[in-house]
């Protein structure tokens, strides 16, 4: 029950041991709505589909009578489950250890606190809700499909750790606040939004179109078709920042703000 | 032996002068036959529409280009995703699918021959090799020659014999069927960093113009007596105002053969552009159509478009350039060596755009100027226009006019002072249809000696039964119906074997490759010529023992042989 007497379903999922540890389960089933009506659901491991009850002990606390008002619970060895809150729209989602890849695909709504670390493809094509990675997170990070034109275009990501290249491709809207280093060319590709890099990144915000990012630690190879306009105080970072526009290669008219001491 | 007895079909053969005929089709071992015995399958095609199977003579479906277009776009294999199913193979994609998705569509509505539009010499093992996985239809290949260094050397020389021995060998050596020619001479030129904007501006380094390549490869085509004319992709294309060297061009063409056209131009939907920018881009159609119309030596194909997302691939390199600019989108341009090039961007064809809707207006114009439909065949370029699964759609705007009106109410307010789209009365029937889609391409690609695009006693038995009562159906009015029924056949036959059944694929392929080996007197082949060899080997990356295509590539290959005049 929430404080405000609302009543409320928590599901806790616990993996249970598999002969097969290694094969990578799809199970974008795992969303909160689906648990309104129970939890007769699938999931698949491998090329074979499974029940819910086949891969989790499942423990259910509490009726809820709608679908914000259920929160999932993932224990155990989660680090190999793919898919999951793929097409949320709301409640919550908790992950007590590390979560496999395409976590939060397409997510409109909700939440999804993830304890340990995220695989890559976290919060792909986002479109609103929010994530939280107390670990570290993978590859393409709150970025687009391959060869798709538009990344996530709504929401927030926050990522306590760091995250691997490619972070926040193709970012078109939202929030992406990365409290770790990035990867190879974070926010390449950016059309809008707000890229926050709380350590260091490497070629940043390549093709940029439009959008801000701000780095607060040191950039490695700056991508030289960056435009410096100006040297500015942000209270809000409490840093000093050099601000760029670009990319002006492709004519693009993003902001980029680089801490001052950290240009290498 | 298997028979296969096909009854109660409305049939429509223009070839042999059927029409809407209820009549029984008798199959045995794959060809059309008088009778068969009691013992035959059976199959009722309870009065529906019967046409020969289908035939598209103009596709980009297999080959390096097509792949690299898969390649370059991961994006589109998230559509037209299906699971693997009795026979079929899971397949993905929409404009640029997998080789069998792209077979299992064309097998669906009743396609059973495709003519791969362009295949570089020097690439023709890719190409063979997806031959054999788009396993429902029969290929064949286009094989591209516009910048071969050999035939401009042999052009400059005006020496019609050498370009014809070069054709000869070369399409041995990679199983080609018939002669492409893509932007003549420009994509030489782009090799340089450069285009051709005239069919009489000279090929940088070889000094022969566009106008010369195409004239003497047609007297080459027609000294080797290939099946198929020269397939020509006109210089200019989608440049506004290149109406006019399309209009050139078809007047340098002689009238050589009684049996077919001279000349198969393509997609000339892209090459009826008025005006002289993108701003003030007109359809200059009803021009191309009446010099069509006095012109029984030249076939073209619409290269409509339809709306929607699709991927242009093309040998065109510097014209792929000239949409890059536009679009600022993915782009890939390639090199091949001494033969052609080729470019590769995905476009958005809107409805938003007044140049698309022009475009869209000229296609159907141009099918509806030309009296004679063996002179204008249904294609898309595909996927260059739209990808083939539309053509149904395009069948359902030429059979009505008031589904035209109802579109083009939906398009840019200012497409009608361009254009003459919503002038045109004219419906075409069942019949004419059925040459667009079958009789005319056959004839005009030269297969109907080997049995394709009519079902006379001795032909392939492709046969395409579509669900549509066409005695009861109105195409003016219910063309809704007409759509629906071309877009999935009751009964796909190939060569005597039911393959398809209500959209579904039943059985494995078993297509068969056409290619062409020309011979050609001892004294001009260039097999064993020492400058041809001394500069094959000087200037390819490969050696030219192997170059030639081996057998294995075509495990079901079938061979047409042809002599030059005495």
């Amino acid at each position: 029950m929430y404080q405000d007497g609302s009543v409320t379903v928590r599901v806790i999922l616990e993996t249970k041991q598999r002969s097969k540890p290694f094969l990578p389960v799809e199970a974008e089933s795992i969303i909160p709505r689906n648990f309104l009506k129970g939890t007769d659901l699938t999931v698949y491991e491998g090329n074979k589909e499974r029940a819910l009850s086949e891969m989790f002990w499942i423990f259910v606390e509490g009726t809820a009578v709608s679908p914000d008002k259920v929160e999932v619970v993932l224990k155990g060895d989660t680090a190999r489950i793919k898919r999951v809150g793929e097409y949320m729209d709301t409640g919550s989602i908790r992950i007590m250890g590390d979560i496999g890849m395409h976590c939060g695909n397409f997510m409109s709504g909700g939440l999804i606190e993830i304890g340990g670390n995220a695989d890559a493809w976290l919060g792909r094509e986002m479109l609103d809700g929010s994530i939280i990675c107390h670990g570290n997170a993978g590859h393409y990070c709150a970025s687009g499909y391959r060869g798709e034109k538009h990344g996530m275009k709504g929401g927030r990501v926050e990522v306590m750790g760091n995250a691997g290249d490619f972070c926040a491709e193709y970012l078109t809207g939202g929030e992406v606040y990365i409290h770790g280093s990035c990867g190879d060319m974070g926010g390449v590709e950016m059309k809008g939004g707000m890229l926050v890099i709380g350590g260091d990144a490497t070629r940043p915000c390549g093709n940029m179109k439009d959008g801000t990012c701000v780095i607060l630690g040191r950039v490695q190879e700056m991508i030289p078709t960056f435009e410096r306009i100006e040297r500015r105080v942000l209270p809000e970072w409490k840093i000093t920042a050099d601000v760029y526009k670009g990319d002006v290669a492709n004519r693009g008219k993003g902001t980029l703000m680089v801490n001052t001491s950290g240009l290498v | 032996m298997t028979e296969l007895l096909v009854k109660n079909a409305c049939v429509f053969d223009p070839l042999n002068g059927i029409s809407m005929d209820v009549m029984d089709i008798s199959i045995r071992d794959g060809r059309v036959v008088e009778s068969v015995s009691a013992t035959a399958e059976v199959i009722d095609a309870h009065g529906c529409l019967t046409l020969p199977g289908g035939i598209d003579s103009h596709s980009h479906v297999c080959g390096t280009k097509v792949n690299f277009g898969r390649y370059m776009s991961p994006e589109d294999m998230r559509a037209g995703r299906t699971a693997r199913r009795g026979k079929m193979h899971v397949t993905s994609g929409y404009y640029v699918p997998t080789t069998f998705g792209n077979s299992y569509r064309y097998s669906t509505m009743g396609y059973t021959t495709v003519l791969e539009g362009a295949m570089a010499p020097l690439e023709a093992r890719h190409t063979h090799e997806e031959f054999t996985a788009t396993p429902h239809q029969d290929m064949m290949a286009n094989t591209l020659f516009d910048g071969n260094w050999a035939i401009m050397e042999a052009v400059q020389k005006r020496d019609v014999k050498r370009a014809a021995a070069i054709v000869a060998w070369t399409l041995s050596a990679v199983k080609g069927y018939s002669i492409k020619l893509t932007n003549p001479g420009g994509t030489e030129a782009w090799g340089w960093g450069e285009d051709l904007t005239s069919i009489h501006e000279p090929v940088p380094n070889f000094n022969v113009t566009p106008a010369e390549i195409i004239t003497t490869m047609i007297a080459a085509n027609e000294f080797l007596h290939l099946p198929h004319s020269v397939h020509l992709h006109c210089n200019n294309l989608g440049k506004p105002g290149n109406y006019q060297t399309t209009l050139e061009t078809f007047d340098l063409v002689p009238d050589r053969n009684n049996g077919r056209q001279t000349l198969y131009a393509t997609h000339v939907q892209f090459h009826a552009y008025g005006g002289t920018t993108w701003r003030n881009i007109s359809s200059k159609s009803e021009e191309i159509a009446h010099s069509v119309n006095a012109k029984p030596q030249i076939v073209m194909d619409m290269g409509q478009i339809m709306f929607g997302r699709t991927m242009t691939m093309t040998a065109d390199g510097p014209m792929e350039f000239n949409l890059y600019c536009l679009h600022h989108n993915k782009w890939s341009n390639h090199d091949v060596e001494l033969e052609t090039g080729s470019g590769i961007i995905p476009v958005l064809y809107s409805k938003k755009s007044l140049v698309n809707c022009v475009m869209w207006a000229i296609g159907l114009e141009l099918a509806l100027l030309t009296k004679n439909p063996y002179q204008c065949l249904l294609a898309t370029d595909n996927p260059n226009g739209a990808p083939f699964v539309k053509y149904p759609e395009i069948i359902g705007l030429l059979m009505s006019k008031r589904y035209r009106d109802e579109e083009f109410a939906t398009l840019h307010n200012d497409t009608g002072q361009r254009t003459i789209i919503s002038s045109i009365e004219r419906e075409m029937d069942w019949n004419e249809i059925a040459i667009m889609t079958r009789a005319g391409q056959a004839k005009a690609l030269g297969i109907t000696p080997q049995g394709k695009g009519h079902l006379g006693v001795g032909a392939e038995a492709d046969i395409a039964i579509y669900p549509i009562r066409c005695r009861n159906v109105d195409p003016s009015t219910e063309y809704r119906k007409v759509i629906e029924g071309f877009q999935k056949t009751m009964y796909t036959v190939k060569r005597g074997r039911i393959i398809a059944r209500d959209g579904e694929v039943i059985v494995e392929g078993a297509n068969s490759t056409f290619w062409v080996n020309p011979s050609v007197p001892e004294e001009i082949s260039v097999a064993t010529d020492p400058e041809f060899v001394r500069k094959f080997e000087e200037y390819y990356t490969v050696r030219m023992g192997n170059y030639p295509v081996q057998d294995v590539y075509l495990p079901r290959g079938k061979c047409i042989r042809t002599e030059v005049l005495p």
